[in-house]
């Protein structure tokens, strides 16, 4: 069992497209998690990335339940 | 008063010949450095503490393999190098890397560490020509560093993870920082060496070797504190016998095996062209 945090990975590959939900990856901290997702999620040239920890997220509905993307 | 004028060049022409000089031997340098990088990046996409970093190690020798063709690109266009030659033909002598890639990379602590400062030095280095008065590179410049910014959280991440862990890690990786630091002021060379002054005359280069090298002690003490751990400055470079081709020391190059496999000598026979 990976005891890592886990960050969830957003994207969009156009200035005019809403953000994405790519993936996730399971990193130590901030720096090896951008690393991590750059390099592991690149299948496109993408304008924006960014990843957020996943327990920075508020689920709003079906509370304390990981989101439909979690692993 | 207004600003002092750089002239811009779209070549080598009207160039100053010790800038124009000193610009083919950096790029030389450089172009080693990631040739090296490359194969240990390229090596350690197996054997990595997890697959994460695998991936990223995969990722980052495909990165420096590309820097590697635009710098040789430019080498061809403006000096009439062969890029093959300057692989498979040259001297191992006279290859210019920093020479913490002269022998395989042993540990993942001694990888981080030539993520986390060699793979630095370099892209220091590259950051100073950002802005360059050399026109056909400062538009390669700006995409590699844009990459590198990638290598960098690579780097620094392992390396403070690794840093606070404490215990053999910590102790690897302090030891591991002390040589590449070592290794990156001889590549980087004297202070004042005609050569880097005529770049940064002619406005090519930003600021000195001497000036990088001080930057990047910063950065890697500051890491070091983030992690926990004392990295210890260099003890100044001997330069009597500096050679500023291959900016070494003393006679060297990359152990022949790594040669042997970045030429792809047991495969020559298959090149296509020939």
């Amino acid at each position: 069992m990976n005891a890592l945090p886990v960050y969830e990975v957003f994207a969009r590959s156009k200035h005019d497209e809403p953000l994405k939900h790519v993936g996730s990856v399971n990193a130590a901290d901030d720096d090896l998690a951008k690393a991590y997702a750059w390099t592991l999620y690149d299948e496109e040239s993408w304008v924006e990335m960014c990843v957020i920890p996943r327990a920075a997220i508020v689920p709003i509905t079906s509370h304390g339940r990981l989101p439909v993307w979690g692993n | 008063m207004g600003e002092p004028v750089v002239r811009e060049f779209e070549s080598l022409e009207g160039m100053p010949q010790a800038a124009a000089d000193g610009l083919r031997q950096l790029l030389w340098a450089l172009a080693d450095t990631k040739l090296l990088l490359g194969y240990h990046y390229g090596e350690w996409t197996f054997g990595t503490p997890e697959l994460e970093a695998a991936v990223a190690s995969c990722s980052l020798s495909q990165a420096e393999l590309g820097h590697v063709r635009l710098l040789h690109a430019l080498l061809r266009k403006h000096w009439g190098e062969d890029p093959d030659a300057l692989v498979e033909v040259r001297a191992v002598a006279d290859f210019a890397n920093i020479t913490f890639l002269d022998a395989p990379i042993g540990d993942w602590p001694a990888c981080v560490v030539m993520n986390a400062v060699v793979d630095l030095t370099a892209t220091r280095v590259l950051a100073t020509l950002h802005g360059s008065s050399f026109r056909p590179l400062r538009m390669s410049v700006d995409k590699m560093l844009d990459e590198e910014r990638h290598h960098a959280h690579h780097g620094i991440g392992w390396f403070r993870t690794l840093g606070r862990r404490g215990g053999d890690g910590a102790r690897a990786i302090c030891d591991a920082a002390e040589r590449a630091l070592a290794a990156a002021a001889l590549w980087l060379g004297p202070a004042g060496e005609p050569g880097d002054a005529a770049l940064v005359a002619a406005g090519v280069k930003s600021t000195g070797n001497a000036e990088i090298l001080a930057g990047l002690i910063g950065d890697v003490t500051a890491m070091a504190d983030q992690a926990g751990i004392t990295v210890l400055a260099p003890a100044p470079a001997s330069f009597a016998h500096w050679n500023p081709n291959s900016r070494r020391g003393s006679a060297g190059g990359p152990a022949e095996d790594i040669v042997f496999h970045l030429r792809g000598a047991a495969n020559a026979m298959f090149k296509l062209g020939e």
